[in-house]
């Protein structure tokens, strides 16, 4: 079939889309803080956590293919970092975010040592191992002087309070009075300050010589190491970067509650498969995916959260879930997981890009037109995952 | 001048030794070919030489010991490699593939770009797919792109394992062609391993013979098929 428009890349009517698609994601950026309820601005916030959480899992997967079961421990590590510079030496909750980027960094760097021999099953066991034992090492009594142990820490972000009423920056102070109520739309607007930070670590690495190395490493490792690629050297640091990247809505998740324990969902294995549902659900392998994963799950989780009375299910829906005595939120989930696997097994950005194809076509500009110096990456984002998919094997002896 | 000398290389896979210490020395624009059966040990040299199995022996190349040198140094000192197959990444497009070629350089997307461009001007059908997915090209166009992304890191030497295989006859004669012409006008040296002997032989500077890992026989090519049993075992005329 003919698609019905066609659009040049970077002509006039491509521009047009894509600012009009900046001003409305702005919009609805002020929107949310300003004139959103508490709740909603309270959901946007979560949303932004999972949504920095399956953007970095979503690197180390798109680019190098490596599934991890253990980011839940990554961000685990960057809520720590927080609440332990934070309640045992009085560190400014803001502050603690690069210290838990460089911690996340190491700690990611050498669990990528044993990644770099074993894939697949093998490296998914070994991940998940980490996520498991990370919540009993918080609980470890030896450490318990630290960490709080099973029983957590207390007042673990800002405090704010009648005599410290407000957060400044060098004395500036954008976000007026933050007691009670106002300190909401100051958590939403560090949520995104972290979520824009992972992006643009994510978008410039896609595009650099780096991220065409993690995806030559991907396709076929033996010809990118005889271009010169340094496989281990490569592989550690974005693993490094994945877990960094994931320890700073961990940071977040510190910050704005109160109290912070070893069983919180996000830092249990729990959180591990929450990241990587968002992560495949929204679209694997593509920058917008984890974006529009998060979104959608979050919606759905605060649409339903009150399911658990059957009355207020949709009667049409309602025998599919009314047995459930919790929300059904995570089941709803699983089943748009099943079913998008089959019509579309790169997620909902891959599905908006399967319909939107059949309406407009989008002409790539002319090859050797200029561009040879500052190439962009042949898909536009993180070249396609494809799940089922084998290493097509290069070097036919391997 | 010796750009590569090797000296009792031998390697292997495992417990497995394939190379028994062999000799193979490159000279400044030489095209040196290396013939042999199946399973003789050819891939398993161009490996050992770029670095990508352990071994060991001397391996000189311009002068300095590329011995214990990882295959990222290697690849930088000004060695590339075409391995056998499909060596192209399949998700990147033409275009990308060629960057990636050039990962090691260090002088610039503006040289880099004219060195595509120009490998372009060499092999037109590359340009007509430089957006496209490598994986979507024919097998043909993707060794092109293959020996193009090699020599996009702009080597002093070439390694090159069975261009050939799997190509139409004519096409493989282009394919020579160029590289014939890259040996003459930019004294590119080139170490090749190809089955077919004919061809190669016409291209040759010297040839050596691999027979189970070990070097039977070497010397030009106007010499081996001189000697009825080596051209009838290997060149079968
Ligand atoms: N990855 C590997 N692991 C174990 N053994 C291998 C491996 N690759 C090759 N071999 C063995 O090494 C020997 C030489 O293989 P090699 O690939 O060097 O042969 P070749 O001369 O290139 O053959 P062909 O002409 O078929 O390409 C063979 O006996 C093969 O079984
Ligand atoms: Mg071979």
């Amino acid at each position: 079939m003919k698609p019905l428009i066609s659009i040049k890349s970077g002509g006039p009517a491509s521009w047009a889309i894509r600012i009009a698609c900046a001003l409305a994601v702005g919009y609805i950026l002020l929107w949310i803080p300003t004139r959103g309820s508490n709740s909603l601005i309270d959901t946007a916030t979560t949303a932004l956590t999972l949504m920095g959480a399956a953007l970095s899992l979503n690197l180390l997967l798109g680019f190098t293919g490596q599934i991890s079961l253990g980011h839940s421990a990554f961000f685990g590590i960057g809520t720590y970092t927080t609440a332990i510079f934070v309640t045992r030496w009085g560190w400014s909750p803001l502050k603690t975010l690069p210290v838990a980027f460089v911690v996340a960094f190491v700690v990611g760097a050498v669990v990528s040592l044993p990644a770099l021999r074993i894939k697949g099953v093998y490296l998914a066991l070994v991940t998940l191992a980490l996520g498991v034992v990370f919540p009993q090492f918080i609980k470890w009594p030896k450490i318990a002087w630290l960490t709080g142990g099973a029983r957590g820490l207390n007042d673990t972000g800002f405090k704010f309070d009648k005599n410290n009423r407000t957060y400044e920056i060098f004395g500036w102070n954008p976000w007026g009075n933050l007691r009670g109520e106002n300190v909401k739309p100051f958590y939403f607007w560090i949520g995104i300050g972290i979520v824009a930070i992972i992006y643009l670590i994510c978008r410039g690495l896609v595009k650099s010589r780096v991220g065409r190395s993690l995806i030559a490493i991907r396709d076929n490792s033996t010809a990118a190491a005889v271009m010169g690629v340094n496989l281990a050297v490569t592989k550690g640091i974005v693993f490094g970067l994945s877990a960094a990247m994931c320890a700073l809505p961990g940071c977040l998740t510190a910050m704005k509650g109160s109290v912070v324990t070893p069983d919180t969902a996000l830092l249990t294995v729990v959180g591990s498969i929450t990241f990587l549902i968002v992560m495949v659900v929204g679209g694997a392998g593509s920058l917008w995916g984890p974006i529009i994963g998060a979104v959608v799950f979050e919606l759905i989780t605060e649409k339903t959260s009150d399911w658990v009375d059957p009355d207020k299910i949709p009667s049409l829906i309602r025998p599919i879930f009314s047995w459930s005595d919790t929300a059904p939120a995570g089941g709803i989930f699983a089943l748009a997981l099943v079913v998008l696997m089959f019509v579309a097994p790169l997620g909902l950005v891959g599905l908006w890009k399967q319909t939107i194809a059949r309406v407009v076509s989008v002409v790539p500009r002319p090859a050797g037109s200029g561009t040879l110096d500052a190439p962009e990456s042949s898909a536009g984002g993180i070249p396609t995952w494809r799940p089922q998919q084998e290493p097509p094997a290069g070097d036919e002896a391997e | 001048m010796t750009l590569l000398r090797a000296q009792g290389l031998t390697a292997g896979y495992g417990p497995v030794t394939v190379l028994h210490e062999i000799d193979i020395e490159v000279n400044e624009g030489e095209i040196v070919v290396v013939l042999g059966a199946n399973g003789a040990g050819k891939t398993t040299t161009m490996r050992a030489i770029s670095g990508t199995i352990p071994r060991h022996g001397t391996i000189e190349f311009q002068g300095h010991s590329i011995q214990k040198a990882a295959a990222d140094a290697i690849v930088r000192a000004g060695v590339a490699q075409v391995p056998q197959g499909r060596g192209t990444f399949p998700e990147l497009s033409v275009q990308d593939n060629l960057l990636a070629g050039a990962y090691v350089r260090r002088d610039g997307s503006k040289a880099i770009g004219d060195d595509i461009r120009k490998w372009f001007s060499v092999f037109p059908r590359l340009e007509e797919r430089a957006t496209q997915r490598a994986g979507s090209l024919s097998g043909g166009e993707q060794q092109m792109l293959a020996i193009a992304r090699a020599l996009m890191s702009r080597p002093k030497l070439l390694l090159c394992d069975e261009p050939s295989m799997g190509l139409a006859p004519l096409i493989t004669q282009e394919l020579f062609n160029v590289i014939g012409r890259l040996n003459r006008e930019e004294g590119l040296s080139v170490l090749l391993v190809e089955q077919n002997a004919n061809l190669a032989m016409h291209m040759a500077s010297r040839v050596y013979l691999l027979e189970t890992g070990v070097i039977v026989a070497s010397g030009s090519a106007a010499e081996l098929s001189a000697d009825d049993s080596i051209r009838k075992a290997y060149l079968g005329f």
